[in-house]
């Protein structure tokens, strides 16, 4: 299998001089594969998937190269060098003399021969950044690099602030679809009702009209996924997309997202915190530990003979269906 | 004698000018040193009945007897003074706190307020508590900001004993913990039950950590009670449809081999 | 001491500053640079401005030093302002609270009385309590408070209903905290920043409402007021106009320090909320 795209000796500062949230992270994903990153709180494993889809802060600062290989294009592209980006409010007497020059500059002075060192462009997509991440944007042609929305989904963990609450989720989809397919409106707002159907909404006409706050929480996200996978991207990127979820609902969003992978051929990364749901679906997993990648292998190896210390205590601290109950382990209960 | 005993509780809201149930005409009960776990899909009334019980809210129908006596008769004065015997603790740890409180103040109110210890016995009566649970006594000085999520919730823990309670509501209590720091929670929350003779209502979507910790279950769908029984036993077999689909939905972890452990 | 550097960054915030401290040495300084009453005579009458180094602003109609009115009224200016503004951040932030935390009737009947405050202006407000009760320092101070309490209330009212929600306020009811307890200790503090937000706006109305007053002279008659000493140069308007222009410049110049201060706070807020 060839690699999507390689990782090399990621680093990600979400401030100058704080803890890293991300440590020279290496790992290629597969081109098909389903991926699953796991870790416990402050792993890194969603600053991964941004870095991937080019949501970070621009106040993070961000080394080493994400080099992708879209078949379209058949060029090869990597990340921004260890840069320094604008920090929302540098404070006066902080920069060092011997920091980097500013960042506009950096991009700007760049030979045009040089290796580009670039990460996604986020296209017009109504609502789906959270939590203030503003999209990286440098002034590459469009049509070489990959495109937040068009070949790269992603489905964030809590869909009621991922979707626009004032706008039907007909027109949600289908500005997609039209965006990056250069669709009409008529044939948008079809594309959006086969949509709808594929992700089993009932009812897919009046869900069109319907708004966001109508919907429950699973059915949220299975419009949410609608909207990811409307231009057709290569990549599908889940970010806990199932833990704001119940685990009926959670495992029906599980299944609804294996059978499209399956069935348009998408590349996964699936970040999850849960080992046991992360196995379910993916063929290989990666274990982060504090920024770190501390191991990576098919599924049934992580699983059945993990080689880190970290992967075993994360498998043995599962509490599954068949574990021996803690009451029993304690001795005596009432 | 059971510690809680609940009869035909009811709660009805209103949605979108049509009356629904959120709690209908359930009726269970807790005994001491017991945990009774509430498992079922969101939206099937566990968090509006740990609500009623600890008399957030009113019911529409129904009784709550705790402690032999009927919890509604009590209001006012009264009702705070009981409110010593029936604690809780949050899903959220950082949310459960006034984020400008340091652990201290966090211990000592309900110290404070239920006359249990003076001022000048409270600091000793804090350090034991944080002994207790497991945290280091210089911890009383921090901020709740200030210390991780597992610490949090070990002062949440922390706080609902400080009263001696018969009865806690775990609410999702361990659903936002790391997976490493859930088990040690869980082996605290055991660790006292057996020693203080707490008993539990232990709210949760994850029949996993349900059978691990809980010996009873009861299993609710739409507001109603779909099953209910030993724990393991329900789990093994579950008889509703409710009960089928929550483990079948559950991830399981398959492990052909042990090895390299 | 971070706080204060980033509340001293932007160049609006260190001007406001800047003035406010010259404000604050003047009122302090005052009875050092200028003992004795202000109101005495102290040379011939309407003497112009620049013309005896003893007098440096010139004296008015009745011979009074002007600078040392500036001074002294800076003091009354600056009480008051600051007085009033605190009362009415404290009436309304206790009947936000209380309307918002115990909803209900209570809440009805605050709201309702907040809406009947609410549709008199303000001034009129000021100057009929005034001019009932008369003028003295301690009953302009109310009268201004009691047409500035309304924003602050229905401000905190809004912060109320929403923390009221939150777990550690249903945690603090599972504990057997008294509800009195639980509004003012729990739940007040945590309103209180968006509350504070509004002292500059309110400081500001505070000083301009008494200099108002003053102007109609509805002041405490024993103390110099800037809007006094416009008021008294207004008389002689035409041939003295530096009586009425000096007194009105400090004010203006008060005025934008307390705003230009107070944005500078309301910047470095949003500054570090924006970073965590």
């Amino acid at each position: 299998m060839t690699a999507l795209l390689s990782i090399r000796d990621l680093a990600v500062r979400y401030r100058r001089g704080g803890v890293p949230a991300l440590k020279d992270v290496s790992l290629d994903v597969l081109a098909g594969e389903r991926l699953a990153i796991i870790g416990e709180s402050s792993s890194g494993k969603s600053t991964l998937a941004l870095a991937v889809a080019g949501l970070l802060a621009r106040s993070a600062t961000i080394g080493g190269t994400i080099n992708w290989k879209i078949p379209k294009s058949q060029t090869s592209h990597s990340f921004a060098p260890p840069s320094v980006l604008p920090d929302i409010s540098p404070k006066r007497g902080e920069i060092e003399p011997s920091s980097p020059p500013s960042p506009i500059s950096n991009v700007a002075g760049r030979e045009p021969t040089a290796e580009l060192l670039i990460s996604p462009q986020v296209g017009e997509m109504s609502g789906r950044t959270e939590g203030g991440a503003v999209a990286r944007q440098l002034s590459q042609p469009r049509d070489t690099i990959p495109l937040l929305g068009r070949d790269i989904g992603f489905v964030f963990q809590d869909p009621s602030s991922s979707l626009d609450p004032v706008m039907p989720i007909g027109k949600q989809i289908a500005e997609v679809a039209r965006t990056h397919l250069h669709l009409t409106w008529r044939e948008a707002i079809a594309k959006a009702k086969t949509l709808l159907e594929r992700v089993r909404l009932p009812n897919p006409e009046a869900t069109l009209h319907a708004y966001p706050h109508q919907l429950s929480g699973g059915q949220k996200q299975r419009v949410a996924i609608a909207a990811a996978i409307a231009a057709g991207p290569k990549l599908l990127i889940a970010d806990e997309a199932t833990s704001a979820l119940d685990t009926i609902v959670q495992a029906e969003i599980v299944a609804l997202i294996r059978r499209l992978v399956s069935e348009d051929g998408m590349t996964l990364i699936f970040i999850s915190h849960d080992i046991a749901l992360a196995a379910s679906l993916a063929n290989r997993i990666a274990v982060l530990r504090h920024g770190e990648l501390v191991e990576l292998g098919e599924t049934s190896q992580i699983v059945n003979a993990p080689q880190h210390a970290y992967t075993r205590a994360l498998l043995d601290a599962h509490l599954g269906l068949d574990a021996e109950p803690l009451l029993d382990r304690q001795g005596t209960s009432a | 004698m059971s510690v809680l005993a609940v009869s035909n509780l009811t709660k009805r809201y209103h949605r979108g000018g049509k009356p629904f149930a959120a709690v209908d005409e359930v009726s269970f009960d807790v005994g001491p040193a017991e945990t009774l776990a509430l498992a079922g899909p969101s939206g099937s009334g566990k968090s509006t009945i740990a609500r009623l019980v600890l008399r957030l809210i009113e019911p529409d129908a129904g009784r709550i007897d705790f402690e032999g006596a009927n919890f509604f008769a009590l209001s006012g004065a009264a009702l705070r003074a009981r409110r010593a015997r029936l604690q809780m603790v949050f899903q959220d740890p950082l949310a459960a706190f006034n984020p400008r409180a340091t652990v201290a103040r966090v211990l000592g109110d309900p110290l404070r307020i239920h006359g249990i210890a003076p001022r000048a016995e409270r600091p000793r009566r804090i350090a034991a508590l944080l002994e207790r649970v497991g945290l280091d006594t210089g911890l009383a000085a921090r901020a709740i900001h200030e210390i991780s999520g597992g610490q949090r919730q070990r002062v949440a823990i922390a706080r609902a004993i400080a009263t001696r309670p018969s009865l806690i509501v775990l609410d999702e209590a361990v659903s936002a913990l790391d997976v490493s720091v859930r088990g040690q929670i869980l082996e605290l929350l055991l660790d006292l039950q057996r020693q203080e003779r707490i008993a539990y209502l232990f709210i949760s979507h994850d029949l996993g950590v349900i059978r691990a910790v809980a010996h009873r279950v009861v299993i609710l769908d739409a507001g109603r009670i779909a099953e209910s029984g030993d724990a393991r036993a329900v789990i093994a077999d579950p008889q509703s449809a409710v009960g089928k689909a929550l483990v079948a939905a559950t991830p399981k972890l398959v492990r052909t081999s042990q090895d390299a452990s | 001491m971070n706080r204060l550097r980033r509340f001293l960054r932007t160049p609006e915030a260190i001007a406001g500053v800047l003035i406010l401290a010259l404000l604050l040495v003047m009122a302090l300084a005052a009875p050092l640079f200028f003992p004795g009453d202000p109101q005495a005579i102290a040379g011939p009458a309407l003497l112009p401005p620049f013309q005896d180094w003893r007098l440096p602003l010139g004296t008015d109609r009745l011979g009074r030093d002007v600078l040392a009115e500036l001074f002294h009224g800076a003091r009354t200016s600056l009480a008051v302002g600051l007085a009033a503004a605190a009362a009415a951040l404290l009436i309304g932030a206790v009947v936000g609270t209380l309307a918002g935390f115990a909803g209900g009737l209570v809440d009805e009947v605050l709201m309702r009385v907040t809406d009947a405050f609410q549709t008199v202006p303000g001034f009129l407000l000021a100057l009929a309590f005034v001019s009932i009760v008369g003028p003295s320092l301690s009953v302009v101070v109310a009268a201004i408070a009691l047409s500035a309490w309304t924003g602050p209330a229905r401000v905190a009212r809004a912060e109320v209903l929403s923390i009221r929600e939150r777990d550690y306020v249903t945690g603090a009811r599972v504990i057997g905290m008294h509800p009195l307890e639980i509004a003012f200790r729990e739940v007040l503090p945590n309103a209180l920043p968006p509350v504070l937000a509004l002292s500059s706006v309110i400081v500001a109305a505070a000083i301009l409402t008494e200099a108002a007053l003053s102007f109609l002279g509805l002041g405490d008659p024993n103390r110099v007021t800037w809007g006094g000493m416009i008021a008294e140069g207004r008389t002689v308007l035409r041939t003295a106009p530096f009586l009425s222009i000096i007194p009105g410049i400090a004010l203006v110049l008060t005025v934008l320090g307390v705003y230009l201060a107070g944005e500078g706070v309301v910047e470095s807020t949003a500054v570090r909320r924006s970073l965590s």
